[in-house]
């Protein structure tokens, strides 16, 4: 349908070493979708034929994407990154996760709770952030894809 | 233990009686035509985030959440709270990283989110093989704990014909409410259960802290004097132990139970039935609040059950503390015999039990909907299935996938099953998870890659839980007077979750370099679906 033919230019990056061999180090998946070789498979000729929206369609979904990935890494690394670090520390520093902070309440069962109060505010504030960056971004090309030659371009 | 009146026996029976009548009677309400696919397997789309949020938290929240985590809490504290946050730092991870996409690309399956981007038959089959491995594990450790628990709360004589008999009919009525409702049914069921639990749950923790003045240093103090370990209880390494290879295995456990449950199939399912990419974010905030809540409240319960009923009288009743709940509503209800226990034992008893029907009825149904739709109509019948044949099909894959499901549990209820828990949220970490991760976000991921992570993933972590400390070598394993414990840790994650993602990545470089043709034709479907993925745009 669309301009399916386009390769992108971050796609033709080194592709990274394999997954890390610990769960908790492991790569973000999206991290792979730089991989694999670039492709030039379909030649120049589409390159020259597509018509005129195919281009500013192709940037749209680019944004979008990298609006995504953004997201997607902030959100899921601040996550995973806080709890793997207070599950480390609980089992590698019990003296310090134990430490009683305020009568019997420990540092550690403290921090327990506290990242479950924190999740809270973090689903708010990624539903406010998709929202803000996402939303518009996918409206636009839904709109060009859903009627045919509706002008959208105004994203980039 | 459960010195009780028949007057309250009496009233839990009539309880149970009441839910079961309700539920079936919303069940055939709202269940769906005879030849209707898209209500059978999603509902029309039809419902409310907020409604469709209370029923993936519903879904999300299984008996053996509610019942075994409040148990890890009571008897092994600290430990027990990393796990409280890890579950709900699950379904957290399953809202940033793979809901809006997972909506985008599937339409009633895994394997249609997975097909998406390499059709085949294969693909298709070993979609169906990894839900069922995810799947049946879960639902045969809840339906054989069903027949404890029963016998437990309605005071039956211990012995195995009770037993059968308990677990026979929770999972007779599982059947009905998997076949007759499909997800709209099942999603009504899980919502009445959320809410019944969250509100019961709420009065108990408030009973809990007020028996403490609301002071949370009381109760953490009488907690360490019940748990009879001081205050190790508030330290990590009740559970598993503090030596090194034990500390990490707790680590791999925790990352494990992050990466895998909220990617179970029976959870990613109710994702599809929303309407659309703000609709999934919205149900998904009611449903990580919804759960969050509930994992501060099973802390509290957990807390309270060790402080009030101490750890000597939970491990009496269960080993593995599941009963302990219950045995603090009955605490906590004043002198036995009084309304106030009646009352609250009852509402306990009440809320356990749907739980344990709404959770195995849920699971029941993800995996007949797998055998029904990538099975049979898209591996068997290429796709070509009359919708009404496909319905029918599904149904009576229900009714299989419960017998089957009965059965095992019955033939396993005197073990100790609850490793099969970690086998399910094993494979759905070094399985699913890879899976779905590698087709939403990576354009070069082939068709072997696919096949080498969802067997090579689940085999893994079939295999190393076979051999590991889990079920033989250790008292508490399900052969614990065997000894083939050649993987020293009790959860296979910490290797099973970087092979799966390995194995992925491995098979699609070999696609690269093999079969070039096949490789770029996955790029190409991917490329093309992509406006889709992200935008929903068709």
């Amino acid at each position: 349908m669309e301009g399916q033919a386009m390769t992108y230019a971050d796609e033709n990056q080194h592709p990274p070493s394999g997954p890390a061999g610990s769960p908790w180090s492991r790569p973000e998946p999206q991290w792979y979708g730089y991989d694999a070789p670039g492709h030039d498979w379909y030649g120049q000729a589409t390159w020259d034929e597509p018509a005129p929206q195919a281009r500013p369609h192709q940037d749209d979904l680019t944004a979008l994407r990298s609006a995504y990935r953004l997201l997607r890494r902030i959100s899921t690394l601040t996550a995973l990154g806080s709890f793997v670090v207070y599950v480390v520390l609980s089992c590698s520093a019990p003296g310090l996760m134990g430490a009683k902070i305020a009568g019997e309440l420990s540092l550690g069962m403290a921090l327990g709770v506290l990242q479950l109060v924190v999740t809270f505010a973090a689903v708010h504030w990624y539903g406010r952030s998709a929202r803000r960056s996402v939303d518009p971004l996918a409206r636009v090309i839904r709109e060009r894809t859903a009627p045919a030659g509706g002008n959208a371009g105004a994203v980039r | 233990m459960n010195d009780f009146s028949s007057g309250t026996q009496a009233s839990v029976l009539m309880l149970f009686t009441a839910l079961v009548t309700l539920t079936l009677l919303m069940c055939v309400m709202a269940g769906p035509d005879r030849d209707d696919l898209t209500n059978f397997y999603t509902g029309y789309r039809s419902l409310t985030p907020l409604k469709n949020g209370l029923a993936i938290a519903g879904d999300y929240i299984s008996a053996a959440t509610v019942l075994s985590t409040t148990g890890i809490v009571a008897l092994a504290g600290y430990d027990g709270y990393v796990l409280a946050v890890s579950t709900a730092l699950s379904l957290v991870l399953l809202m940033f990283l793979l809901a809006e996409p997972l909506r985008n690309a599937g339409r009633f399956t895994m394997g249609d989110v997975l097909a998406r981007t390499m059709p085949g038959r294969a693909v298709r089959v070993a979609a169906c093989v990894v839900t069922l491995a995810a799947t049946l594990p879960f639902l045969v450790v809840q339906l054989s704990g069903a027949g404890s628990l029963l016998t437990f709360i309605l005071n039956l004589p211990h012995v195995a014909g009770a037993r059968t008999v308990c677990i026979v009919i929770v999972g007779s009525l599982m059947i009905i409410y998997a076949a007759l409702g499909g997800m709209r049914g099942t999603a009504f069921i899980q919502m009445i259960k959320i809410v019944l639990l969250l509100g019961t749950s709420a009065v108990v923790a408030v009973l809990v802290l007020n028996r403490f003045d609301w002071s949370p240093g009381e109760l953490l103090r009488a907690a360490q004097h019940g748990s009879g370990a001081g205050p190790a209880f508030l330290q990590q390494g009740l559970q598993l132990g503090t030596s090194a290879a034990e500390r990490l295995d707790f680590i791999g456990l925790q990352i494990t139970v992050v990466l895998g449950v909220a990617c179970l199939p029976h959870i990613t399912m109710r994702l599809y039935s929303a309407q659309d990419v703000p609709a999934v974010r919205r149900s998904m905030s009611w449903a990580v609040g919804t759960v969050t809540t509930f994992c501060l409240l099973v802390i509290i319960l957990g807390t309270g059950a060790a402080a009030l009923v101490g750890s000597r009288y939970i491990t009496a009743a269960d080993p593995q503390g599941r009963t302990s709940v219950l045995m603090l509503s009955q605490v906590l209800g004043g002198a036995p015999g009084s309304a106030g226990t009646t009352i609250l034992y009852s509402a306990v008893a009440g809320v356990v039990f749907i739980t344990l029907l709404s959770s195995v009825a849920g699971m029941t149904l993800a995996a007949a909907s797998s055998l029904a739709h990538d099975l049979f109509a898209h591996a068997v019948r290429r796709g070509l299935s009359k919708p009404r044949t496909e319905m029918t099909v599904a149904v009576w894959t229900s009714v299989g996938v419960g017998i089957v499901a009965i059965g095992l549990s019955v033939l396993v209820q005197n073990w100790n099953v609850g490793v099969l828990t970690t086998l399910a949220i094993c494979i759905g970490a070094s399985a699913v998870a890879p899976a779905l991760t590698y087709s939403l976000f990576w354009r070069g991921f082939t068709r072997t890659g696919l096949l080498a992570t969802l067997y090579g993933g689940a085999a893994c972590a079939m295999l190393l839980m076979v051999f590991s400390r889990a079920v033989s070598g250790t008292p508490t394993a399900v052969f614990p007077n065997a000894d083939f414990d050649l993987y020293p840790l009790q959860s296979a994650g910490l290797v099973s979750v970087p092979f799966g993602y390995l194995a992925g990545w491995l098979g699609s470089r070999l696609d690269h370099r093999r079969r070039a043709a096949v490789s770029r034709e996955n790029r190409r479907l991917y490329e093309e679906s992509e406006a889709r993925l992200l935008a929903a745009a068709e």
